[in-house]
C-alpha cells in the first residue's frame, strides 16, 4: 500500500528480460496485431452509419431546396442556425456512438484530400445547378439545386471514404514517413 | 544479450505491449472496445490498466452514469514516448542480430513501420505462407 509508483516501477525496471531477436521480432509482430483492430474499426465506422449518412442527406437537402427559394435575410439567417444546430447533433451523436478516436498521426493527408475533394465536388454542383436553374421560378429551382447536390454528396461520399479508409489501413504513409524522417 | 536503451520491461510483457500498441494508435479507446480488441476478460484487462496507470503511461476517464457508464483509456506522453523507446530497442535488437538472424526485410524498414502501424515485415516464415 505505500509504496509509491516509481517505486513500483523501478521494481518492474529492475528485471531483466532476456531478449533474443527472434523475441524481438516476435513482438514487433505482435503490435500489428492490435493496431489493426483499430484500423477494422476506423473502416467501420466510417463506412458504416447509414442513418447518420441519410440523416445529414436530409439535413442537406431541407436547407439547400429553403436557402433557394429566394428568402427575405432573417430567413436564410434562421435557416442557417437551425441546419448548423442540427448537424451539431448528429456529429454529438455520432461521436457519443464512437468506441475510440485515431490518433491524429495516423490521419493521413490522403484522408483530408477525400473529404475537402468530395466538399469541393458538392460546392461545385450548387453553384453549377444554380446557375442552370436561373429562369426557373425559385419554387422550383430550390429543390432541384438540392437534389443534385444531393445525389452528387451520396456518389462521392462512398468512394472517399473507402479512399481515406484504405490510405489509414496502409500505414497513412505520410504519418510514417514523417516518423521515419524525424 | 545487453538490453539496449529504451527497452521497457513495463511494457514488454504481451498483453500490456498489445494495449500499448493499440493505445498508441488512438487517441483515446473505450474499454470495451480494447477488451474485445484484444480479447481479454473485464478483470485482466482492468489490471493491466490500473499497473500502466501507476506507471503514468496512461490516464483513465470515466464518464456518464448508470448503464450509459464508459471508460475511456489515453496514452500519456509519457506512455508514448516509454512505447516508442521499446519499439525503437527491439528494433535495435533485431538489427543487432544481423541479417543472417533475421533475414527478412531490411532491418530498419520492419520496425520502424511497426512503431507507426504501417507495418507488413516479410518474415521468412511468413513469405512462405
Amino acid at each position: 500500500m505505500g509504496k509509491s509508483n516509481e517505486a513500483r516501477h523501478g521494481e518492474a525496471m529492475a528485471v531483466s528480460t532476456p531478449m533474443d531477436a527472434e523475441q524481438a521480432w516476435k513482438d514487433l509482430q505482435r503490435i500489428r496485431v492490435p493496431q489493426e483492430r483499430v484500423y477494422d474499426e476506423f473502416e467501420r465506422s466510417v463506412s458504416g452509419g447509414r442513418g447518420m449518412t441519410y440523416g445529414m442527406a436530409a439535413l442537406m437537402w431541407v436547407f439547400l431546396a429553403g436557402v433557394g427559394m429566394d428568402l427575405p435575410q432573417w430567413g436564410v439567417g434562421l435557416f442557417v442556425a437551425a441546419y448548423v444546430g442540427l448537424l451539431s447533433v448528429l456529429v454529438v451523436m455520432s461521436s457519443r456512438r464512437s468506441r475510440m478516436q485515431l490518433h491524429h498521426t495516423r490521419c493521413p493527408g490522403r484522408m483530408w484530400a477525400a473529404f475537402g475533394a468530395a466538399a469541393v465536388l458538392v460546392g461545385g454542383t450548387i453553384v453549377l445547378s444554380d446557375h442552370l436553374t436561373e429562369p426557373l421560378e425559385p419554387i422550383y429551382a430550390g429543390p432541384i439545386q438540392a437534389t443534385a447536390a444531393v445525389a452528387v454528396y451520396l456518389l462521392s461520399l462512398g468512394p472517399a471514404n473507402r479512399w481515406a479508409a484504405d490510405s489509414v489501413r496502409s500505414g497513412g504513409e505520410p504519418a510514417a514517413d514523417e516518423e521515419a524522417g524525424r | 544479450m545487453s538490453t539496449p536503451v529504451g527497452f521497457d520491461e513495463l511494457i514488454h510483457p504481451s498483453t500490456r505491449l498489445s494495449v500499448v500498441a493499440l493505445l498508441a494508435t488512438t487517441e483515446w479507446a473505450d474499454f470495451a472496445f480494447i477488451r474485445d480488441s484484444l480479447s481479454l476478460s473485464d478483470s485482466a484487462l482492468s489490471k493491466q490498466l490500473h499497473t500502466l496507470e501507476e506507471a503514468g503511461y496512461l490516464e483513465i476517464h470515466k464518464e456518464g452514469g448508470g448503464r450509459k457508464r464508459r471508460t475511456k483509456v489515453r496514452l500519456t506522453d509519457r506512455g508514448r514516448t516509454a512505447f516508442e523507446g521499446h519499439v525503437a530497442a527491439l528494433r535495435a535488437i533485431v538489427e543487432g542480430a544481423g541479417p543472417a538472424a533475421t533475414p527478412g526485410p531490411p532491418a530498419d524498414d520492419a520496425p520502424t513501420t511497426a512503431a507507426t502501424g504501417a507495418a507488413q515485415p516479410q518474415h521468412p516464415a511468413e513469405t512462405g505462407r
